[in-house]
């Protein structure tokens, strides 16, 4: 039972920050498909800012690795991200085209530079980087409580810095102007231009924390998954998040049970498999649990879903 | 004729400037641009290598090739179909491998005569595939599920619950994939002996080819193709028209999924032989690219698929040649693709400049 809590808890949050992100680009009206690619370039971007920075300073790498691997990658999924905002606020092309080849180009990008920067770099025929093992800690205390006390437990420092940003991120959100209007944008943008707002600046600035904040999610995947960066981190997390999201009917809250419950099922199918002493091959099967539980739910909610309704039209200040 | 000139000229500006990106990249590298790209074509078929194994010369290379275009021209077309009916299936990696899996499984390995067992290959394909395709269509006409979601969903519960089954009761124990399927239910007639060589003939590239040109028709003269574009264009319009909506969305999906399902067994029942349990296709996403490329167009995926394939064919002769990471070619496909993207707003710029100079 305490081992569900811990995994889920540690997949669970990385997909919610970048759901999070997600909803801030869709709810100022662009569609965001590329949350995978996005993820994946910014985990490449933190790794690989490792790996150069440890050629000359080993100690600071050693030191401070994670949070310098993490700037690097929040910073990579921000830059990567400008390309999906220009191509779709700018050029006005297909949103969820934009996203995918977004997504694609992240992949081939991300696979090619790893091995080519391997070879000429380190001189060696390898498509990962390392990043070294995170120490997990225990919360005093907290963690002592029989039962709840797993939520505290052996938890990876990327899960606090996540649950800081995420506060910050819904605070943004539903609490200050710039929310207001980079809400209102993704229902009437018209109106909001009417009213001055800068409808294509808000919209950069939503789509670069999407990029941000995925970032920051494929670091973390990277860190507690395999220790390193290889193209394995493309598993499809960021659709993931993209199906939470829209369960989550694009408000944070309800986003945040959607990951949460995505988060549970996966350990819980690993538990399963383990308890009933399955071999190997029958984890697949309960690996399948999150996706059919999701399937089934969206049967019982989908009929009130609704997307915001200028969801993925470019902007033309001329039409109305 | 100038129509079509009209039509293709952003998509060959778009390969022309990628072509060009991908030299610079090359040249960074201190490698040859001109040389690597002629390896991309020798490595399909299209130029001839310095030398040959026994019994392959050129003409080999180029029928593999063809053999590994059909799939790609049926998987986008499943695409082109869905974007004509205003659906995004993102689903068809999941439905290509469901349809090659059940036709493996059924009749891979059974000792029908070749005459009976690939009409069924292809039936499986269809069947298998329409279904599942249906399955998405319904839950988004019905229960306002989107699609984008509900495949994603199939794509995972598919690569799973395919990999047990195939770990478990398929596997070949020395490559850890699917055991081969026999030659009679192939879909590629596999080495056979002509003009002094072995070739891989494919009956899937002319089947393409034909399924290719009846999409056109069926999407241009007929009414239930015209309906379908109808709804893609405008849904509450097609609606006070009296066009039944909710049934035309479920039968675009049939129709992609179907089509998804020959690209899955013309790939692992022609191409590939035989099905690596746990991994969905990167074709299917890659159908998506070569869809736009096409610009949504039945015959402008034909040319687009076999882009594309050359790139993908030809990257690892051209890799072992010049040392150059293979990976390469993806990044260029996708640097065609942006420009794709994008040249429905610069052909949109270039005409108001024509008609200011006017």
């Amino acid at each position: 039972m305490e081992r569900i809590i811990i995994d889920g808890l540690q997949f669970a949050l990385p997909l919610f920050i970048m759901a999070i992100g997600g909803i801030y680009s869709e709810r100022s009206g662009i569609t965001n498909l590329c949350l995978e690619g996005l993820q994946g370039f910014g985990a490449f971007f933190g790794a690989l800012a490792i790996a150069l920075i440890g050629i000359n300073n080993p100690s600071l790498v050693q030191a401070n690795g994670f949070y310098i691997a993490i700037i690097f990658a929040m910073i990579g999924g921000m830059l990567f991200s400008l390309l999906h905002a220009i191509l779709s606020i700018k050029y006005r092309a297909n949103q969820v085209v934009s996203g995918i080849v977004v997504n694609l180009l992240a992949v081939s990008l991300t696979e090619f530079l790893t091995r080519q920067i391997n070879s000429t770099v380190f001189g060696a025929p390898s498509n990962k980087f390392q990043l070294g093992v995170l120490p997990r800690h225990n919360i005093p205390v907290l963690s002592e409580i029989p039962l709840i006390g797993a939520f505290f437990k052996e938890i990876y420092p990327f899960q606090i810095i996540i649950l800081i940003v995420a506060v910050l991120a819904w605070i943004l959100f539903y609490k200050t102007r710039l929310g207001l209007r980079l809400r209102s944008l993704g229902d009437n943008p018209h109106a909001a231009d009417s009213q001055g707002v800068n409808v294509e600046g808000i919209r950069y600035f939503a789509v670069m924390v999407s990029g941000a904040l995925s970032g920051l999610a494929g670091i973390s995947f990277a860190y507690s998954i395999s220790a390193n960066f290889s193209p394995a981190i493309f598993m499809g997390f960021g659709y993931l998040s993209i199906t939470a999201l829209i369960f989550g009917n694009w408000e944070i809250g309800p986003t945040f049970f959607a990951t949460l419950l995505f988060g549970f099922a996966r350990s819980g199918g690993y538990a399963l498999a383990k308890a009933l002493k399955m071999e190997a091959a029958f984890t697949d099967i309960t690996m399948t649990l999150p996706y059919i539980l999701t399937l089934l739910l969206l049967l019982f909610f989908s009929k009130n879903n609704r997307s915001p309704r200028a969801l993925g039209e470019p902007f033309d200040k001329g039409k109305r | 004729m100038k129509k079509v000139l009209e039509k293709i000229k952003m998509p060959l500006l778009a390969v022309t400037i990628s072509l060009i990106f991908g030299a610079i990249v090359i040249l960074l590298l201190k490698k040859n641009p001109l040389e690597a790209y002629s390896a991309f074509l020798q490595g399909a078929g299209l130029l001839p290598k310095a030398n040959y194994g026994g019994n392959q010369n050129q003409l080999s290379d180029f029928f593999v090739f063809l053999d590994g275009t059909a799939p790609m021209i049926f998987a986008s077309l499943a695409i082109v179909i869905s974007l004509k009916g205003g659906l995004f299936n993102i689903g068809v990696a999941g439905q290509m491998l469901l349809s090659g899996f059940f036709a493996t499984i059924l009749v891979g390995y059974s000792p029908l005569p070749g005459l009976v067992a690939k009409p069924i290959v292809i039936l499986i394909g269809l069947v298998v595939g329409g279904i599942l395709g249906g399955i998405v269509g319904y839950l988004k006409a019905k229960f306002n599920i989107n699609e984008v979601v509900s495949t994603i969903m199939f794509n995972y519960i598919i690569q799973y619950t395919t990999s047990y089954f195939i770990q478990t009761s398929f596997v070949d124990p020395v490559s850890r994939q699917s055991k081969y399927i026999l030659s009679s239910a192939s879909l590629t007639f596999k080495g056979v002996s002509a003009f002094g060589v072995k070739l891989d003939i494919s009956i899937s590239f002319f089947l393409a080819i034909l399924v290719a040109i009846y999409l056109n028709y069926f999407l241009n003269k007929k009414k239930d193709g015209f309906e379908i574009k109808m709804v893609g264009l405008n849904r509450k319009g097609s609606e006070y028209a009296g066009v039944n909506v909710e049934k035309t969305i479920i039968k675009t999906m049939v129709i992609s999924g179907a089509l998804a399902g020959l690209a899955g067994v013309s790939y692992y029942l022609g191409y590939m032989q035989s099905i690596q349990p746990g991994v969905l296709g990167s074709l299917g996403f890659n159908a998506i690219a070569t869809a736009l490329l096409g610009g949504v167009n039945s015959i402008g995926v034909i040319f687009a698929s076999l882009l594309l394939t050359i790139l993908d064919r030809g990257s690892v002769f051209m890799s072992s040649r010049l040392g150059i990471v293979k990976e390469i070619s993806g990044v260029i496909t996708s640097i065609i693709l942006i420009f794709s993207a994008i040249s429905g707003y610069i052909g949109l710029k270039l005409s108001e400049r024509k008609k200011e100079e006017r």
